[in-house]
């Protein structure tokens, strides 16, 4: 099963669809979620992703932005929205009777 | 942030592969944080990518097994080839001999310890450096008494940064030459070796013999 920061990673590339790249990612997870993302948890969790083929990632276009340099863009698989899926559908089974969640 | 400080940032992240850099760095340009989160950014992800190429045996062989112990006893070589070629200058009989097969030895050692070190290596290279660079320079600081210069112990280095450099760039030596160096380097190795360090260097010139062996991994089909 996909691990937390996984989930989160997936469900916002999945948001961005055809934008969705390194420092796009990160700000949409900062502004969800409320606390600072590294780069460093963002990118090695990408490579952890892809190896399981839950992502595919490539070099894009650069732009004026970014000073020329290249993105890496991300694509979520068919195995990955699977995965997050089933991430989600074991914690809303989990949660419910919880007393947070809303009868 | 500062002209001085974006050059910081841009330093750091040369510890990163030519992807991670162009990534991260357009990341940071584009997020328009302040020196301190770009640095530790980049500084983050320069710790996980070394954390993971640690985690392989290689860096570890490069750096303890074979840079640390070939760098004292090339500086040993180092020494005796100097010493040998103050002796020529000064016209002694018999020194010409040892210095035709201590040359070649000090030049071929190196240069295969630097290649394997440099193809081991990779990112990690660093490491390496520094494994080299303690011991010369503890010997540095304590070399006094003998005819030659101290720098002369470091005779060594430029055939092992050459070596270092195609390795990094992962240059495969023709069959030939891989042969050759391998088989010249044992020879000498064994008709130089005397006393308590023979057996040390026999086994140090390990590295001769792993270029044949990435020569047969290369041509073996997949």
């Amino acid at each position: 099963m996909l691990g937390e920061f996984e989930y989160v990673l997936i469900t916002t590339a999945v948001g961005l669809g055809e934008e969705a790249y390194g420092a796009a990612i990160r700000a949409e997870i900062e502004a969800a979620a409320g606390r600072k993302c590294s780069l460093g948890a963002l990118y090695t969790t990408l490579d952890r992703l892809e190896s399981k083929g839950l992502v595919e990632t490539w070099m894009g276009g650069a732009t004026a932005q970014r000073g020329g340099r290249a993105k890496r863009m991300v694509r979520v698989t068919t195995q990955g929205v699977q995965a997050a899926k089933e991430f989600y559908n074991t914690v809303m089974r989990v949660s419910r009777g919880a007393s947070w969640v809303a009868q | 942030m500062t002209g001085l400080g974006w050059a910081v940032v841009q330093g750091a992240s040369r510890l990163l592969g030519r992807d991670d850099r162009e990534a991260v760095m357009g990341d940071v340009a584009e997020a328009c944080f302040g020196f301190g989160r770009a640095l530790s950014d980049v500084l983050d992800l320069v710790i996980r990518r070394q954390v993971d190429l640690w985690k392989n045996w290689r860096p570890w062989i490069a750096a303890f097994a074979l840079v640390l112990p070939c760098s004292l006893s090339l500086m040993g070589l180092s020494l005796s080839v100097s010493k040998t070629v103050a002796q020529i200058a000064l016209h002694e009989k018999g020194a010409a001999l040892p210095l035709v097969l201590l040359g070649p030895l000090l030049l071929g050692w190196s240069w295969a310890g630097g290649y394997v070190a440099g193809s081991l290596s990779k990112r990690t290279l660093w490491a390496s450096a520094v494994c080299c660079l303690l011991p010369c320079l503890f010997c540095l600081s304590r070399f006094h008494g003998q005819p030659v210069s101290r720098y002369c112990l470091l005779l060594f280095v430029l055939p092992a940064i050459w070596g270092a450099w195609q390795g990094l760039r992962d240059w495969r030596a023709p069959r030939s030459l891989a042969i050759g160096v391998a088989l010249g380097v044992t020879v000498l190795a064994v008709a130089t070796a005397s006393g308590r360090t023979a057996l040390f260097a026999c086994v140090l010139i390990w590295p001769a013999w792993y270029l044949i062996a990435a020569m047969r991994r290369d041509s073996q089909p997949n």
